[in-house]
């Protein structure tokens, strides 16, 4: 009998006894008797509720032991991928509904190898954890950073791509800050919670924290802060001739980091993500779907 | 054969007993009023008749009919309550019409709810909602307000709602017709209409209950007269003995507080 | 992107927000009756032992005192509106929808649905309260007028007491409407794609003014509300 078992047992034997310990107290025939048949629906209704309490958490605990998350995936149909719209890795073309970029592209190929649909799904990046601990998604696949806090929280993939927190600043001003020590005299925005607020904390340089990397960039633009920190990924589409934010160019990298897929902590999926990856890129379908984006030189050979 | 026998009633509020072994009888066509002071019981008395209120003690027998029976728990159940208080109509003090009505659908409005039941109703329901609108519009006629008819309670004079509230009680054909103390909430000028058309239920011999202050009306409508004080009856009797000669003390006392007025 | 195009995608966000806004009262309109009911439930099933006991003992205990007052249905639904009423919107919301995945490992909700049901259940307890206060307020005359005609209980209700409780409740619930159309933004922190959220998508490609936009929005739903509960409030001013 396991440690499980154990306990359930002796919860009921707890509250069989409790009931029949208040049957004891009152003495005195017909009083009794009702009693009886009164602590005897309590008893019932008690023991109801413990075993669907139990009966709840072992097939909770039962079924994280036994399943695998690819035969899961595989018996759904489909990957759900959960992302946000960051160009040049998840994104829509205008007046298109279908989600482009380097990596929808390769969640597709995945998919297609496991075969499988794909499902994309905009989430709440604050939530991506939890959103793959329940199975709303199955992978995060949106240019996420790799730090010890998302290793922690689920399984990554091997590293695809380089990237690094760089500082955007006004073209104008642009020479004055090439250097890391050379910005910590601006004003900063960064994305709460990201890869570039923590460098800035590294720093030791304050920040006002915004949703999302796309606000950091509009609080620069509108001037109310003189500085961001963003991926290099994101400043290189959305900075500079040709973008939204001509009058902007990005400078000093803060730090180099490199992008990962996230599982669900202990999914068979990393290995399968893992092969798929090495022979996508070794039959040159990585470095392909990289040019079409202009990220191929970010890309980390493997 | 009296329409109403009420033998040893008994009512308590928790360790206050407002009502203790009170015991009469009322013959069909008869004008009782109830008078005594606040707090002696009569309203009490009213609100068990009419099974607002849960009788401690004692019995109450319609047409020689077991209504209730504080000793006999099959004569207490709540199914029976809504049919026994039929027997009754009730006219109170603050009127209590509903607001969202005209007066003829205040005065129409029990006995459509109540037709439902009938089994003629599936098949001749157009008849007898008129025979109800029928019935209402001549009581309306009856306390003087046929003009009032589609008129809302809120646009009525507290007397003009008091009738339509008379005209509302009678529209059941109660076998008795209790009023509590109906001209208390109105102006001294407003009383005299209601107490009029209470003289003219009297006068048809409606058998009657009237809890009152008013002693010149008690006087002059009423058949007999019960004073009760501290939840007993005093003393009863026709209305020259009880207001002109009372016997008791408590009685003297009672209405040389109101020989004033 | 033209005007156009961005009004067109903030409508499907908008379609989301009336969507929830709609099925929301739709469900909770009547559930709140039921739970203003359970609230106002006197079932005391110890209170005759507890006088029995009181009268054998000669005096009131703690215990009679408690036995005579102990409401369970009254009391466990009070417990729940307090629950209910008293824990932020947003945190119900990512129960509902993450927490049969976190405690028991079981497939979630759909996101609306579960967005859906944490809204009916949260305005459903608010609007129990109003109504209880609406149904607490009318005179016990017109309740007893009723009974002396021999009106059954249902039809004292719903013939008696039901209108005269609307007319009360109109401006409380027009609070309450209007709380929950802003309330609708919530959804977000599950990715329920609202109309704000519609709005934000444009700041990626530099554009602000959508997002302001969705106020626009909200103003005229207001407005739409608004008039409408005055229509109601007039409509029922015939009587008073």
């Amino acid at each position: 009998m396991d440690k499980k078992e154990k306990t359930r047992k002796k919860g009921l034997q707890f509250s069989v006894l409790m009931c029949y310990h208040n049957t004891a107290i009152k003495s005195g025939g017909r009083r009794r008797a009702r009693r009886k048949k009164h602590m005897k629906k309590v008893r019932i209704i008690a023991l109801v509720l413990v075993v669907a309490l139990c009966a709840a958490l072992f097939t909770g605990c039962a079924k994280k032991d036994s399943d695998s998350d690819t035969a899961y995936v595989k018996k759904n149909g489909k990957l759900i991928v959960g992302i946000t719209d960051f160009a040049p890795m998840d994104y829509k073309e205008a007046g298109s509904d279908e989600w482009v970029g380097f990596d929808a592209d390769m969640a597709k190929a995945f998919a297609k190898e496991l075969g499988v649909d794909v499902e994309f799904i905009e989430i709440n990046w604050d939530n991506k954890a939890v959103e793959l601990e329940t199975k709303a998604i199955d992978v995060v696949w949106n240019g996420m950073t790799i730090t010890d806090e998302v290793k922690n929280l689920m399984s990554v993939g091997n590293a695809y791509c380089n990237n690094a927190q760089v500082v955007v600043v006004n073209a104008a001003a642009a020479d004055q800050y090439q250097t890391a020590d050379s910005v910590r005299s601006l004003s900063f925005a960064a994305e709460n919670g990201s890869a570039g607020a923590e460098q800035l904390d590294l720093l030791g340089v304050a920040y006002t924290a915004v949703d999302t990397q796309a606000k950091a960039l509009m609080e620069v633009a509108s001037g109310s802060v003189d500085a961001c920190v963003i991926d290099s990924l994101m400043a290189a589409a959305m900075v500079g001739a040709g973008t939204d934010y001509p009058e902007l160019t990005y400078t000093v990298g803060l730090n180099s980091e490199e992008y990962g897929v996230g599982f669900r902590k202990g999914s068979d999926l990393v290995d399968a993500f893992n092969a798929f990856w090495k022979a996508a890129y070794d039959d040159g379908t990585v470095m392909k779907t990289a040019e079409t984006y202009k990220v191929q030189a970010a890309i980390i050979a493997q | 054969m009296s329409v109403l026998e009420v033998r040893k009633l008994q009512k308590s509020f928790g360790e206050l007993q407002v009502l203790r072994d009170i015991d009469f009888s009322l013959e069909k066509g008869e004008a009782l009023s109830v008078i005594g002071s606040s707090g002696s019981g009569k309203t009490t008395l009213l609100r068990c008749l009419n099974f607002l209120e849960k009788p401690d003690g004692g019995q109450i027998i319609v047409n020689g009919e077991v209504l209730f029976d504080a000793a006999d728990a099959a004569t207490q159940q709540e199914k029976q309550i809504r049919k026994k208080r039929l027997h009754f109509g009730l006219v109170f003090q603050n009127f209590n019409l509903f607001p969202q009505y005209t007066a003829l659908e205040n005065v129409r409005l029990a006995g459509e709810l109540l037709a439902r039941e009938r089994e003629d109703y599936r098949t001749g329901r157009k008849a007898v909602l008129a025979a109800i609108d029928e019935k209402a519009r001549r009581l309306l006629d009856q306390m003087g307000l046929s003009d009032r008819a589609d008129h809302y309670p809120h646009q009525l004079s507290g007397g003009q709602q008091q009738r339509v509230a008379i005209a509302r009680a009678l529209a059941l054909s109660p076998d008795i017709l209790c009023f509590d103390e109906p001209t208390s909430a109105l102006d001294p000028e407003l009383t005299g209409e209601v107490l009029r058309v209470i003289k003219g239920l009297a006068d048809e011999h409606t058998t009657m209950i009237i809890v009152t202050h008013e002693m010149q009306f008690a006087h002059d409508v009423s058949d007999r007269v019960i004073f009760m004080d501290g939840g007993v009856i005093v003393e009863q009797g026709a209305p020259q003995d009880v207001i002109d000669h009372p016997r008791e003390e408590r009685t003297k006392r009672f209405l040389e507080r109101y020989s004033g007025n | 992107m033209t005007f156009w195009n961005v009004i067109l995608t903030l409508a499907q966000g908008l379609t989301n927000t009336t969507r929830l806004f709609f099925l929301t009262l739709l469900g909770a309109l009547p559930l709140g009756l039921v739970i203003c009911f359970g609230s106002m439930n006197h079932w005391a099933p110890f209170a005759r032992w507890a006088e029995r006991a009181a009268a054998r003992r000669g005096e009131e205990t703690a215990l009679t005192r408690f036995g005579k007052r102990c409401k369970p249905v009254s009391a466990v639904v009070k417990f729940i509106v307090w629950i209910v009423r008293g824990s932020p919107l947003m945190i119900q919301i990512l129960i509902v929808y993450y927490g049969p995945g976190l405690l028991f490992h079981w497939p979630l909700l759909p996101r609306f649905s579960a967005a859906l049901i944490t809204f009916i259940i949260n305005y459903a307890c608010y609007f129990s309260e109003i109504y209880r206060g609406g149904i607490q307020s009318i005179p016990k005359g017109q309740q007893e007028a009723g009974q002396v005609l021999g009106m059954t209980k249902s039809q004292i209700f719903f013939k008696v007491t039901l209108l005269q409780v609307v007319k009360r409740i109109v401006p409380p619930m027009g609070n309450e409407f209007i709380t929950l159309v802003k309330d609708t933004s919530l959804v977000r922190v599950i990715a329920v794609y609202e109309v704000i959220w519609m709005g934000e998508s444009f700041i990626k490609k530099g554009m602000i003014w959508p997002l302001f936009f969705t106020a626009v929005f909200y103003l005229v739903f207001t407005a739409v509300l608004t008039a409408l509960l005055d229509l109601a409030e007039r409509k029922l001013s015939y009587f008073k």
